[in-house]
C-alpha cells in the first residue's frame, strides 16, 4: 500500500511542481493545496493513472474571507483531499461533473448550503433546503444563525406542467408513499411502461445537523451525528468520535477497539437483515419480510445487551466505549448468534432458488463496473458490481486488520447480486463477532480525554451497513468543532438508481430501489 | 348505531404512517411492531397506506420545514374523526433537533395531537402501550347507559399516555 502512496503522489509532484503544495499524512494520504482550475488537472492525472478514482465527498466551509472548497478523493488504493479556496463575494469555482460525474450531488449540495457556483453545472433551484427558503441565504456560512432565518411562501410547482401535447406521463413517487418509509420525492417520467428519466427531490429529512454541531460541544456532538441515522447510528457515532480522535491523537485502548467492532458489526447485521426483509416486501413477497424480520428481533436484544438500548446504545464515545460485554453475557451473545447462522442456509436457499424472487431480482437494476466506478458507488452496491471496495480492507479501522473475513464481490450488478452480498455479508458478520470475543484482549476500555480539542482538521472513513462512511472534522482549539462534514453512503449511492432505472419498467422501480438500501435520514442529515 | 362505529374504531383502527423527518429510529420500531415478535394485527391495528382510509395518523420525526405543509395536508385528508399519535422524542417536542434552521419542531406546532409517545426511540412496547390507551380513551367504561362521546375534541387534551422504558446505561 505504501508503495502505491508514493506513487500517486509523486506522479503530483513530478506533474505539477511547484503549482501545488502537498501535505502529507493530513486529510488521508496527503492534503494538495491547489488554485481554482488547478483541481481539474489533478483530478483528470489521477484518473488518467488509476482507473478506479472517484469522488469520496466535497466539503464546502466557510473560512472567514474566503470559502473553502475541499474535495476528498479516493483510488485504489490511496486517499488525498484537493484544497481549494474561493473568495466569498465571487464564489465561483470551475465544475469536475464533465470529468467525473459522481460528482454532480455533491457540488449541488455545496451550491444549496454555501452558495459556491459551479461554473458549468447549472444549479437551479434548491437541491437539500425546502422551497420557502428564502434566497441567498447560505445556512452553512458562519454568519448565518440558525434561528434567526425568516421564511418566505412557497412559490406555486410548475414540476407537472411541461408535458402536455406529449405522450410521456410523470408520475410523482413521494413525499408520501406506501414504498417509502421516508418522505423523499422521485418524479418518474414514463413512456407506456417504461423508465425514461427519474428526477429526485431529496431534503425532506433535512435536519440541519452540519450546522448544529457547530454549537454544542464534542461530547453531546457524538449523541446528536448518532441521530443522524436511526439504523446505522453506532457507524455515525463512531465515524465522528474517530475523526476527533485522530485530531487529538488518541490512541484507543485494544479492548475498546475490539468492542467497536463488535457494535460496528452488529449494526451491520441488523441493517442488512432490516434490507433483505424490506426487499421482499418490495416484490410481493411478505413472507420473506416477516421472516427476516423475526430474526433480526434477537440481534436488537443483542444490541441492548451490549449497549443498553435498543436502537440508540450510546456506545462511542470519544476515547474508547461507554461500557463493557460482561464475561457472563458472552455464552448469551455466542448461542443467539448460532441460532442465526443456523437460519442462514435457509434464506439462502430462498434467494437462489426461489422462481418467484429471481423473476423480480435477476437482470432487473443492472449496473455495469464502469458506471459503477465512474458515479463513486460504495457499499455493497458497488461490490454487487464486480467493484472490490470495503473500507474494512482498503484502510482497516480499529481492529479489523487483525480479523480475518472475506471481502463479498457479485458481477453480476443486478438488484440479485446487491442482496446476495448482503446475505453473505450477514455470515461474515457472524465470523467477525465471534472472532472478535475469541480474541478480546484484557484491559481497559476508555481512557480519559480532555474536552476540549487542539487545533487541526481530519477525515474518518469506516464502513457502515450501506457503504463507505465519510467524516470530516475541523477544530478551533475549543470545546465545540468548527465544521463537521458527513457524507453518507447512500448520498453516493443514488445517482445508481437514477441511472440503472432508466430503460426499465416502471414495475422494477421498487426493487431496485430497495436494492440500494436507501437511507434518507442520512443522506439529508 | 353509536356504538356499532365506537365498536368499529377500536376493533380495527386502520393507522397511517408518516415520517416527517425522523431519523428512521421511531419508523424501524412501527415496522417492528407489525412483525411477528411484537404483532400489532392482534389489536386489529391495521397499516394503511392511504390517508383517505385511515384513522389514526402516526406521526415520527421532528418536523421539516419541507414536511410541514404535507402533514397538513395529508391530516386534513383523512376522514372525520381521526386522532394524531406523536411518537418518539422529535415529534413531541423537536427533540434533539429543536432550534435547527430546517426544524418546525414538534407535530403539535402544525396539527392537533391526541396522544404524545416520548422516547428516544420508544420501544416497542411503549408505541404498543400508547396505541391501547388510545383505544381505551375511544371506549372508556362507562357507569351508566349514554351515548358515546365520538368527537375528537373530548379526548383532545394532550396528555402523555407511555413511558419509554430506557434501561439505564
Amino acid at each position: 500500500m505504501s508503495n502505491n502512496n508514493v506513487n500517486m503522489i509523486d506522479i503530483i509532484k513530478s506533474k505539477f511542481g511547484d503549482k501545488v503544495q502537498i501535505q502529507m499524512g493530513l486529510l488521508g494520504a496527503a492534503a494538495i493545496t491547489a488554485s481554482n482550475g488547478l483541481h481539474r488537472e489533478i483530478l483528470k492525472a489521477m484518473i488518467a493513472a488509476d482507473g478506479k478514482t472517484g469522488i469520496t465527498a466535497i466539503t464546502g466551509l466557510d473560512l472567514g474571507a474566503t470559502i473553502g472548497v475541499y474535495y476528498h478523493v479516493h483510488t485504489s488504493n490511496v486517499f488525498v483531499t484537493i484544497k481549494t479556496e474561493v473568495p466569498k463575494e465571487n464564489p465561483k469555482i470551475q465544475t469536475i461533473v464533465d470529468i467525473h460525474p459522481g460528482a454532480v450531488f455533491h457540488e449541488l449540495e455545496v451550491a444549496d448550503l454555501l452558495g459556491v457556483v459551479f461554473e458549468g453545472h447549472p444549479t437551479p433551484g434548491h437541491f437539500v433546503l425546502s422551497e420557502n427558503w428564502p434566497q441567498g441565504v447560505f445556512p452553512l456560512r458562519k454568519d448565518v444563525k440558525a434561528n434567526e432565518v425568516k421564511m418566505v411562501p412557497t412559490p406555486s410547482s410548475e414540476e407537472n406542467k411541461n408535458l402536455e401535447n406529449s405522450r410521456l406521463v410523470k408520475i410523482i413517487i413521494g413525499p408520501q408513499h406506501p414504498a417509502l418509509l421516508e418522505p423523499e420525492k422521485f418524479a418518474v417520467t414514463v413512456d407506456g411502461e417504461t423508465v425514461t428519466n427519474v428526477e429526485p427531490r431529496i431534503g425532506y429529512v433535512h435536519r440541519g445537523i452540519e450546522k448544529a454541531t457547530e454549537t454544542r460541544t464534542y461530547l453531546q456532538d457524538v449523541y446528536l451525528v448518532e441521530r443522524i441515522c436511526g439504523i446505522c447510528n453506532a457507524c455515525h457515532a463512531y465515524g465522528f468520535v474517530g475523526a476527533v480522535e485522530k485530531i487529538m491523537k488518541l490512541d484507543v485502548p485494544p479492548r475498546a477497539k475490539y468492542l467497536r467492532v463488535i457494535a460496528l458489526e452488529l449494526n451491520r447485521l441488523h441493517s442488512h437483515l432490516l434490507t433483505l426483509g424490506h426487499a421482499g416486501l418490495e416484490i410481493g413477497y411478505e413472507s420473506v419480510f416477516q421472516y427476516f424480520w423475526r430474526d433480526r428481533e434477537p440481534i436488537m436484544d443483542l444490541v441492548e445487551l451490549t449497549s443498553g438500548n435498543r436502537v440508540y446504545g450510546s456506545l462511542m464515545t470519544v476515547g474508547g466505549v461507554r461500557r463493557d460485554i460482561k464475561d457472563t453475557d458472552m455464552p448469551k451473545i455466542r448461542s443467539i448468534l448460532k441460532d442465526l447462522r443456523g437460519k442462514l442456509p435457509f434464506y439462502r436457499q430462498i434467494y437462489e432458488n426461489e422462481p418467484t424472487l429471481k423473476l423480480r431480482m435477476k437482470d432487473v437494476g443492472v449496473l455495469s463496473r464502469d458506471d459503477a466506478i465512474k458515479l463513486s458507488v460504495v457499499g455493497p452496491v458497488a461490490r454487487g458490481s464486480g467493484v472490490d471496495i470495503d473500507v474494512r480492507k482498503d484502510d482497516p479501522h480499529e481492529a479489523y486488520g487483525e480479523i480475518p473475513f472475506k471481502e463479498i464481490v457479485y458481477s453480476s450488478g443486478d438488484v440479485w447480486a446487491r442482496m446476495n452480498v448482503r446475505m453473505d455479508e450477514v455470515e461474515e458478520s457472524i465470523n467477525i463477532i465471534d472472532y472478535a470475543l475469541d480474541h478480546m484482549p484484557s484491559g481497559p476500555f476508555r481512557i480519559d480525554v480532555p474536552r476540549s480539542v487542539p487545533v487541526g482538521e481530519a477525515i474518518h472513513r469506516l464502513e457502515a451497513p450501506r457503504g463507505e462512511l465519510f467524516y470530516y472534522v475541523r477544530s478551533n482549539g475549543t470545546d465545540m468543532p468548527d465544521r463537521v462534514k458527513v457524507r453518507t453512503p447512500t448520498f453516493a449511492n443514488i445517482p445508481s438508481f437514477l441511472k440503472s432505472a432508466i430503460g426499465e419498467s416502471i414495475a422494477d422501480v421498487p426493487a431496485n430501489f430497495v436494492s440500494l438500501d436507501p437511507c434518507f435520514s442520512c443522506t439529508d442529515r | 348505531m353509536t356504538d356499532t362505529k365506537t365498536w368499529a374504531r377500536v376493533k380495527s383502527p386502520w393507522v397511517l404512517h408518516f415520517n416527517s423527518g425522523a431519523c428512521n429510529g421511531c419508523d424501524i420500531e412501527i415496522v417492528a411492531l407489525l412483525t411477528p415478535k411484537y404483532d400489532v394485527e392482534r389489536f386489529g391495528v391495521k397499516l394503511e397506506p392511504s390517508p383517505r382510509h385511515a384513522d389514526v395518523l402516526l406521526v415520527t420525526g421532528c418536523v421539516t420545514q419541507q414536511c410541514a405543509e404535507r402533514l397538513k395536508s395529508i391530516y386534513d385528508q383523512m376522514p372525520q374523526p381521526k386522532f394524531v399519535v406523536a411518537i418518539g422524542a422529535c415529534a413531541c417536542s423537536g427533540g434533539v433537533f429543536e432550534g435547527n434552521y430546517n426544524v418546525v419542531g414538534g407535530v403539535d406546532k402544525v396539527i392537533p395531537v391526541t396522544a404524545y409517545i416520548p422516547g428516544c426511540p420508544p420501544r416497542p412496547e411503549a408505541i404498543l402501550d400508547g396505541v391501547v390507551k388510545l383505544l381505551n380513551a375511544l371506549n372508556p367504561p362507562k357507569p351508566k347507559k349514554q351515548p358515546k362521546q365520538e368527537k375528537p375534541k373530548e379526548i383532545a387534551k394532550p396528555e402523555v399516555v407511555a413511558q419509554s422504558a430506557q434501561p439505564g446505561s
